[in-house]
């Protein structure tokens, strides 16, 4: 028996048993719907990134069509007419269960166009082009980045509380870690705790039957000698009263059953 | 009779540039550029024509490095040819090289206005656009100086003389800066190849015209469809458009005001080579250039990559001319478009994206 700390308290009856069945058919199937759900999370973040990824490669291919159409390189000039930014950042602070989380925002301040003209010559639209699409691309990294320090705190803060961040995976939500914390507390703690308590149900239950199967054999067995003790008895007395019956018949000799012998009286 | 005395100053000079046009890549060179799996594999289709300038390239180079290289070959083929140049063919040359100093000299006026070290922007300069004044012009330390004591030393004082002042350095945007500078410069050499007594009357006044028609021609509808939706005036506009071309005077004039492409459409209308191009680009309709927004931009060609096409076709032509000094100037412009080629095909391959490798503009 693994531990007979490792249980929930219960009374080792049949109506317990019941009661723990039920309960681990409950975890085993919460812990299927969560397990699903957090898969789906994850598989969101991965699209996230995948999303990333693909932003970025048509903002750099679109640089490289910049690169052709003006044929020549432009950094420094955007460089030094950029005066103010046109993409900002907005950062909040949520509370997340006592946890302070950053969260950032982007938007764009409208009429900042500080490169307009450049490319006036040529190359103009590609390098607008360009420019929204870069744009789009910083958009995607700002999101990841939100969940990406949400986790990273959230991680750190679950740690600290349970030190059970062993399966920690980066780039999740808030809501995937609270899902993977609760997978890991159902997969790890109540599954098993229950199935013990089940097997020392049932052990303890067993231990039960055969005690009873035993006292019953030893009842039985007693009852045996009993009956076997009353028989011999019985037998003895049966013979010894035969054996006096024929001492009589020899006395008697036969005596008249019907009339010669006086009868006794029978007294009720 | 133009032909009489042409080869006793530039008979040689002429063999050299045929020579070098021979070297450019042909179609046939392009299609197995485009089979390159690896950038090593581009530097190895390339080694016999760019063979010295690419073998210190180390393996896997990036696209910039390999841009840089090839442009160097362009450089020190164009100096030689420019050493070797006397008379009215040195000028014209060095004509070539102002459209490259107008770059250099707007880097450094954007330099000086920021106030950072000029001398790491000398760096920066296209080498084409060199010249010996260049360096002095990191000695100004603020606009008005810049203006009267250095700019005035630059062979583009002609260009800054009469439109644009100091303050206007100061005040406005470097782009307009620029392409003003780069109108007069237009201009100026267009009087130049029509009045010079060696070249006016002969072919080479005859290609250059055509050839910087074209030039000024899609400046101006660039300079248009460009500045839909920024601060540019349709006044300040209208400035910067050359005064001569084929759509000049009507074009012009229409253009100055187009509100939109539909506009530019109307305006380009009477000459018939942009007008096909607009229709081929699907420019005119509503959408306009917005539509390709998406990144990818449209699976046909935009109107650049159409006016780069005519631009090399022309070049092209100008080789079938004798005589005439306008093959350096298309050798110069072929050379550039070849780099441009070599530079999106590495940066395809670089970046995976090989659906779009065709891209590219080969004339021969």
């Amino acid at each position: 028996m693994s531990g007979a700390t490792n249980r929930e308290a219960v009374f080792p009856t049949r109506q317990s048993l019941g009661l723990m069945k039920s309960k681990l058919k409950g975890a085993q199937i919460g812990h299927d719907l969560l397990k699903r759900k957090s898969e789906a999370l994850t598989k969101r973040i991965d699209e996230a990134k995948r999303k990333m990824g693909r932003v970025m490669q048509i903002a750099a291919f679109s640089l490289a069509e910049v690169t052709y159409a003006v044929g020549g390189d432009i950094g420094y000039q955007v460089q030094e007419s950029a005066k103010s930014a046109r993409f900002r950042l907005r950062t909040k602070q949520e509370n997340v269960s006592g946890v302070f989380l950053p969260a950032f925002e982007s938007y764009t301040t409208e009429g900042n166009n500080d490169f307009g003209l450049t490319g006036l010559g040529k190359g103009g639209q590609q390098v607008q082009r360009c420019r929204e699409t870069y744009a789009r691309a910083v958009e995607t990294l700002v999101e990841l980045a939100s969940l990406q320090t949400a986790f990273v705190i959230l991680d750190e803060v679950i740690k600290v509380v349970n030190r059970r961040g062993k399966r920690s995976k980066p780039f999740l939500s808030l809501g995937s870690i609270l899902t993977f914390h609760l997978v890991n507390a159902i997969e790890h703690v109540i599954i098993p705790r229950t199935e013990n308590t089940i097997k020392y149900i049932n052990s303890e239950l067993d231990e039960l039957d055969r005690e009873e199967f035993f006292r019953l054999k030893k009842v039985q067995n007693k009852k045996q000698r009993d009956t076997a003790a009353q028989d011999a008895e019985m037998r003895a007395k049966r013979e010894e009263a035969e054996k006096r019956g024929e001492k009589e018949d020899e006395k008697a000799g036969g005596g008249d059953i019907l009339g010669d012998e006086e009868d006794n009286d029978v007294i009720f | 009779m133009e032909g009489l005395f042409y080869n006793v100053n530039n008979g040689y000079i002429e063999g050299i540039v045929r020579g070098y046009r021979n070297g450019l890549l042909t179609g046939q060179n392009y299609a197995n550029l485009t089979q390159c799996e690896t950038i090593d594999d581009l530097k190895l289709q390339l080694g016999p024509a760019y063979g010295d300038f690419l073998s210190s390239l180390p393996p896997n180079p990036s696209t910039s490095t390999l841009a840089a290289k090839t442009t160097d070959k362009l450089i020190s083929e164009f100096r030689y040819v420019r050493a070797n140049a006397v008379g009215s063919l040195a000028k014209f040359m060095d004509y070539l090289t102002y459209g490259y100093m107008i770059d250099n000299v707007a880097l450094l006026i954007t330099g000086t206005l920021h106030e950072r070290d000029t001398r790491e922007l000398l760096e920066r300069c296209h080498p084409l656009g060199w010249f010996e004044t260049m360096p002095v012009l990191c000695v100004a330390t603020n606009i008005e100086e810049l203006y009267n004591s250095v700019l005035i030393e630059t062979p583009l004082a002609p260009y800054f003389k009469g439109s644009l002042s100091h303050q206007d350095l100061d005040e406005l945007n470097i782009e307009i800066v620029r392409n003003t500078l780069y109108k007069n410069y237009l201009e100026d050499f267009h009087n130049f190849v029509n009045t010079d007594s060696e070249m006016a009357g002969t072919p080479t006044a005859e290609v250059m015209t055509e050839i910087l028609e074209f030039e000024a021609d899609r400046r101006a509808i660039n300079i248009t469809l460009n500045s839909f939706g920024t601060e540019l005036s349709k006044a300040d506009r209208k400035k910067l458009y050359p005064a001569f071309g084929r759509l000049y005077p009507e074009g012009s004039f229409m253009l100055s005001r187009a509100d939109d492409v539909e506009g530019v459409r109307l305006a380009v209308e009477g000459v018939n080579d942009y007008k096909t191009y607009f229709d081929q680009a699907g420019m005119g309709q509503s959408s306009g250039a917005g539509n390709m927004s998406g990144g990818g931009g449209g699976d046909g060609k935009s109107l650049e990559d159409l006016f780069y096409q005519k631009e090399m076709e022309i070049s092209k032509g100008a080789f079938t001319r004798q005589f005439t000094f306008a093959i350096v100037y298309a050798w110069v412009k072929l050379r550039e478009q070849e780099i441009r080629n070599i530079t999106w095909i590495a940066e395809c391959i670089a970046q995976n994206q090989k659906e779009r490798i065709g891209n590219y503009i080969s004339v021969f």
